[in-house]
């Protein structure tokens, strides 16, 4: 490597970037001169450094000085895709390429394609495509649905994926993947770059990008951001910690923090509860009124440009925001980050704190307000974590035939393609490097015969082989709705929210609106909103006060990830000794001698099951620290295992610590028993009768059915709204499941569930870790510190191992009563 | 389909029978009503490049045949919306079971989506009646305009469902009958439709169902 970058070194490219970054008082970091050379001799690769140290600039200034310094192997026309995950990172992207562009002296023009950009605007970029197209994956795939791809991309030379790391374990992922083999396969020798950000799995996201045989180098930057964390204490230890209820208090500790801030963000974990601060911070400290706004998912485009803008410029005190501001260009006022609650991950963690900070050595300070107390081990794991640089995999999507579908349809749309070829081509992925020729031969009969083979399907005509041997959309009005379908964001079902006097406040979903009535308030954007009508997919209010209703928005909560829950039990098990530098530990001590004296502290290597009577009956907790999702799993197979010693039923509750079980009968548990529910053995078929798989499935279908494009989305505002084709996946689900149960996109359904829902490995991994510790039973008659919190918590939930007619005859025993609103 | 589960009910003075198949049985005229059968629907999806299995039609064929081996009807009343889209495919299957129950006479008032000319209709063997055709003192109309007051109606178009709690905190929906003092809402006939839960007017009663019967719900 040291004789390529001597080599890159001495071109006139070189000397011309360095000697303009000189003028701006920069100089190249290591790994930025790496990736030049690296460029410079034609490879491929993925860079990875963290923010704020110009990683954008080590690709895109390469690819500028390869031009330079062979001008004569450069077309006319699209030089450089540049794919970014979120559209507000491109406007400000291209503006900085531009100006660079124009200060070097170059004549190339930077533009941006996605869904913001006016027609008039595509249509020019159509005729004349420009030298660096900053685009979605989505604007990506639609590029290739136009017929005039081989016109776009003749000249293309390199294609950039920014963020990588957002992208690697989805399905954008997978289309990225799709994408880039398609390309490689027509438009030649391509160099493809990745830009990440530090994950577990580096080596992986490489391999995703640039699958074999073809080779990728790795670039590291060796700079590292510093990060510094810093808990907010309450005035004194709650010993039994409630559940977000301590946070509204620490609102007092936290406006100083601001008040000493330039500009501050503050990360919370939901939407709700970004609605929620933003109302306590103004009441805490009225003046902040007009100097501090709310940024989240639901609130209107413009007005989020707006905020951001405005927090480039200095303008803003402070943002309550939810991961819509994770990513983004630097806003260099920024000097503060607080997160409310646990960021339930490290690597969020580590992003969310490098919002802060700019200059490469700055640190990166970040606040973190616990919702709870025990959420102040979470700060002591999280510091461990940063400090081992531990950061969770991205674990990379395989065989997400929704996407492949679609893909094929869009291939098909801008031209066509030969069967033959395209699986080839297809193959060269890593998601489909294991496709089979049965799989691909569903997949093409799905797109053109509709569905399972034998089946009657006259009237579908997607796709079709013409007289060339090419697949091809024949038909406009499917062509229109595959464009307007594409991509894989399946969002639930939005409504607008406006002003019955004009004005546009934001989105909701459906689902929250069809559950109020007239008069019903609710809480958008920081405002108390009184409905007054719902009238074709808009909601209509008025601006009222008083108390009203914030929506749990659904998927809103994250469930702590497995890095993060293994630093947990550590600082867990340490708590009773902890060492002079571990002042959360110290400072919880009060928490951790009830907890102690009342039951136990788990060990590492130790399992805590407690059993407590209360007035109410029989709870039993256990505390695996899993997160969230795994405990609903295992609480569901505990409840199983331990029916088929005697008929009881339970509701169960959980949270990112543990999970209880509550009967109001007796709960007969031997150390034997015990032992043997929690054995590792037929672990998933144990799993399988427990729960309700089907169901879990069906939901994973709605998003794939819209992927594949067997539902239609409605998108409130589209100009046509396909009224006629409305249905819903679960009917469609229930067809599928009766009547063509090979279905791949059904199974795939089921994968999902698997793979994301349970979990396979991580349970796996939790039971043995379980099965290899000392399992300590306690009995109580008290909450503990450690259950405590799980008994308020609101996600409550009754297991119901009955069937819908048990549970309505139930029901209807008890006096049948209909839901909150008719 | 593996039942008909019944519940009477008295309406505008005459004895009649819901089922759980989301249609009612009214046993003084033989006669079975139902709604909204939106047949042909996943042919135009298909049309439309939605890959839909054919089955989604043929469930919904064959739940009519049952009911009509099960009550051996004079009658069939349709209160509109019988075709999704005009002419396709899928409109054979009905004309099957039309010709195949010879003594059973179908009768449509027409829905919005009963585009089709009245003669085309005459075609698959269907009787046209006028919107608000009576029997005895109960008026039949589709339900997409506006009723006349004071007199016994029963209708479809609106696909009404409704929400019902199950367990502290969860709902679920469920099709549904909606009956009040004049006014009877059928849910839609075939399983491929949506449900509009906010169509249920307060102080009217509702028969939700489910696979294996049907509950009443007060509003």
């Amino acid at each position: 490597m040291s004789i390529s970058i001597k080599k890159s070194s001495q071109t006139d490219g070189y000397a011309i970037i360095t000697r303009w970054m000189a003028e701006k008082g920069n100089q190249p970091f290591s790994f930025q001169d790496k990736t030049w050379a690296a460029y410079a001799s034609g490879k491929s690769g993925m860079v990875v450094a963290p923010t704020g140290f110009g990683k954008t600039f080590s690709v895109f200034l390469a690819v500028l000085q390869d031009f330079m310094n062979q001008p004569e192997k450069y077309r006319v026309g699209l030089k450089l895709i540049w794919v970014t995950p979120i559209r507000s990172l491109a406007k400000d992207l291209a503006r900085a390429m531009q100006e660079a562009i124009n200060e070097i002296g170059l004549d190339w023009v930077v533009d941006v394609r996605n869904g913001d950009t006016d027609v008039k605007r595509k249509q020019q970029q159509s005729k004349q495509m420009p030298d660096i197209l900053l685009v979605t994956p989505e604007s990506l795939h639609l590029l290739l649905a136009q017929k005039a791809r081989d016109k776009f991309f003749k000249s293309l030379r390199c294609v950039a994926i920014d963020e990588w790391h957002e992208l690697l374990g989805t399905k954008r992922g997978v289309m990225i993947e799709l994408a880039l083999a398609y390309l490689r396969h027509h438009y030649g020798k391509l160099r493809i770059w990745g830009i990440t950000a530090t994950i577990g799995n580096l080596d992986q996201a490489l391999e995703v990008l640039i699958p074999a045989p073809l080779k990728g180098v790795k670039i590291v930057a060796t700079e590292k951001k510093k990060i510094d964390i810093q808990p907010v204490y309450p005035e004194e230890v709650e010993v039994l910690p409630w559940a977000g209820h301590m946070g509204s208090k620490l609102v007092e500790q936290v406006v100083p923090i601001i008040l000493a801030s330039k500009s501050t963000i503050l990360f919370t974990n939901t939407r709700g509860q970004s609605e929620m601060w933003y109302q306590l911070l103004l009441e805490a400290y009225p003046d902040f009124a007009g100097q501090i706004a709310l940024h989240h998912g639901s609130i209107d485009g413009a007005i989020r440009e707006w905020i951001e803008d405005a927090l480039s410029e200095g303008k803003l005190k402070a943002v309550v925001s939810t991961s819509s501001l994770d990513l983004g260009v630097d806003f260099k006022p920024v000097d503060t980050v607080i997160q409310i609650g646990s960021s339930k991950g490290v690597a969020r963690f580590m992003q969310r704190a490098g919002r802060s900070g700019h200059s490469p050595f700055e640190v990166s300070k970040i606040y973190v307000v616990p919702t709870h107390s025990l959420e102040l081990i979470e700060v002591a794991a999280l510091k461990e974590a940063v400090k081992n640089n531990t950061i969770e995999s991205r674990d990379p999507m395989v065989q997400t035939f929704d996407v492949l579908v679609q893909f094929l349809v869009t291939i098909a749309l801008g031209g066509g393609f030969r069967p033959a070829e395209m699986m080839a081509t297809m193959k060269d992925t890593h998601a489909f490097s294991y496709l089979t020729e049965e799989e691909w031969s569903w997949c093409l009969f799905f797109i053109t015969r509709g569905g399972q083979i034998g089946a009657n399907y006259e009237e579908f005509h997607k796709v079709v082989e013409n007289d060339d041997g090419l697949m091809v959309v024949p038909k406009r009005r499917i062509a229109m709705l595959h464009r307007m379908n594409l991509g894989v964001i399946v969002s639930e079902a939005m409504m607008r929210v406006r002003f019955t006097s004009g004005g546009y406040v934001g989105m909701i979903e459906e689902y929250f609106i069809s559950k109020l009535k007239a008069g019903d308030k609710f809480i958008l954007a920081g405002r108390v909103l009184e409905l007054v009508r719902i009238k074709e997919m808009t909601t209509y209010v008025r601006l009222s006060s008083g108390k009203a209703i914030t929506p749990s928005w659904l998927g809103g909560r994250l469930p702590l990830s497995s890095n993060l829950s293994h630093f947990l039990r550590q600082k867990l098990a340490r708590s009773v000794h902890p060492s002079a530098k571990e002042q959360e530990l110290r400072f919880l001590h009060p928490l951790f001698a009830r907890q102690q004296s009342f039951s136990h502290i788990p060990a590492e290597d130790e399992f805590l099951v407690e059993l407590i009577v209360t007035k109410e009956g029989y709870h039993l907790f256990m505390y695996p620290f899993e997160g969230r999702l795994i405990h609903e799993v295992m609480a569901a197979l505990m409840a199983y295992r331990i029916s088929r010693f005697s008929p009881i039923s339970f509701s169960m509750a959980m949270n990112d610590y543990g999970f209880e079980l509550f009967s109001d009968t007796e709960i007969k548990l031997s150390e034997d028993q015990l032992q043997s529910i929690l054995s590792a053995e037929n672990l998933m078929e144990d799993v399988l009768y427990s729960i309700n798989s089907t169901e879990m499935a069906k939901r994973k279908f709605r998003d794939i059915a819209v992927i594949a494009g067997m539902v239609v989305q409605t998108f409130p505002g589209a100009q046509k709204n396909n009224k006629s084709l409305q249905s819903s996946s679960g009917i469609i689900f229930q067809v599928l499941e009766d009547h063509d149960p090979q279905n791949l996109l059904l199974r795939q359904a089921y994968t999902e569930v698997f793979n994301q829902q349970l979990e396979e490995p991580r349970l796996q991994s939790a039971f043995k870790r379980i099965n290899n510790s000392k399992i300590i039973f306690r009995f109580a008659t008290g909450f503990t510190p450690l259950s405590f919190p799980i008994k308020v918590d609101s996600m409550r939930q009754s297991l119901s191992s009955e069937d819908l007619a048990t549970r309505i005859r139930r029901m209807q025993e008890s006096g049948s009563r209909p839901g909150k609103r008719r | 389909m593996k039942n008909i589960q019944e519940q009477e009910i008295d309406f505008a003075g005459e004895t009649l029978v819901l089922t759980n198949q989301r249609a009612l049985y009214w046993p003084a005229e033989n006669t079975i009503i139902l709604s909204d059968l939106h047949v042909g629907k996943a042919a135009h999806f298909r049309k439309s490049g939605i890959a839909l299995p054919q089955q989604v039609a043929t469930r919904d064929m064959e739940r009519l045949q049952k009911l009509i081996n099960h009550y051996q009807p004079h009658k069939v009343l349709i209160t509109g919306d019988l075709l999704h889209a005009g002419m396709n495919s899928e409109v054979a299957l009905l004309k099957d079971i039309i010709q195949e129950n010879d003594t059973c006479e179908f009768l449509l008032v027409k829905g919005n989506h009963d585009r089709l000319s009245d003669r085309k209709f005459e075609e698959l063997g269907i009787r046209i009646l006028a919107d608000g055709y009576a029997i005895g003192n109960i008026h039949f109309t589709h339900g997409d305009r506006q009723f006349s007051a004071g007199m016994h109606n029963i209708s479809g178009h609106l696909h009404p469902g409704i929400h019902v709690a199950v367990g502290r905190k969860s709902t679920m929906r469920f099709p549904c009958f909606v009956v009040s003092e004049t006014q009877l809402i059928l849910p839609a006939f075939s399983l491929f439709s949506g449900l509009d839960t906010s169509c249920v007017p307060e102080g009217a009663y509702c028969y939700a169902i489910y696979e294996d019967g049907l509950f009443a719900v007060s509003c």
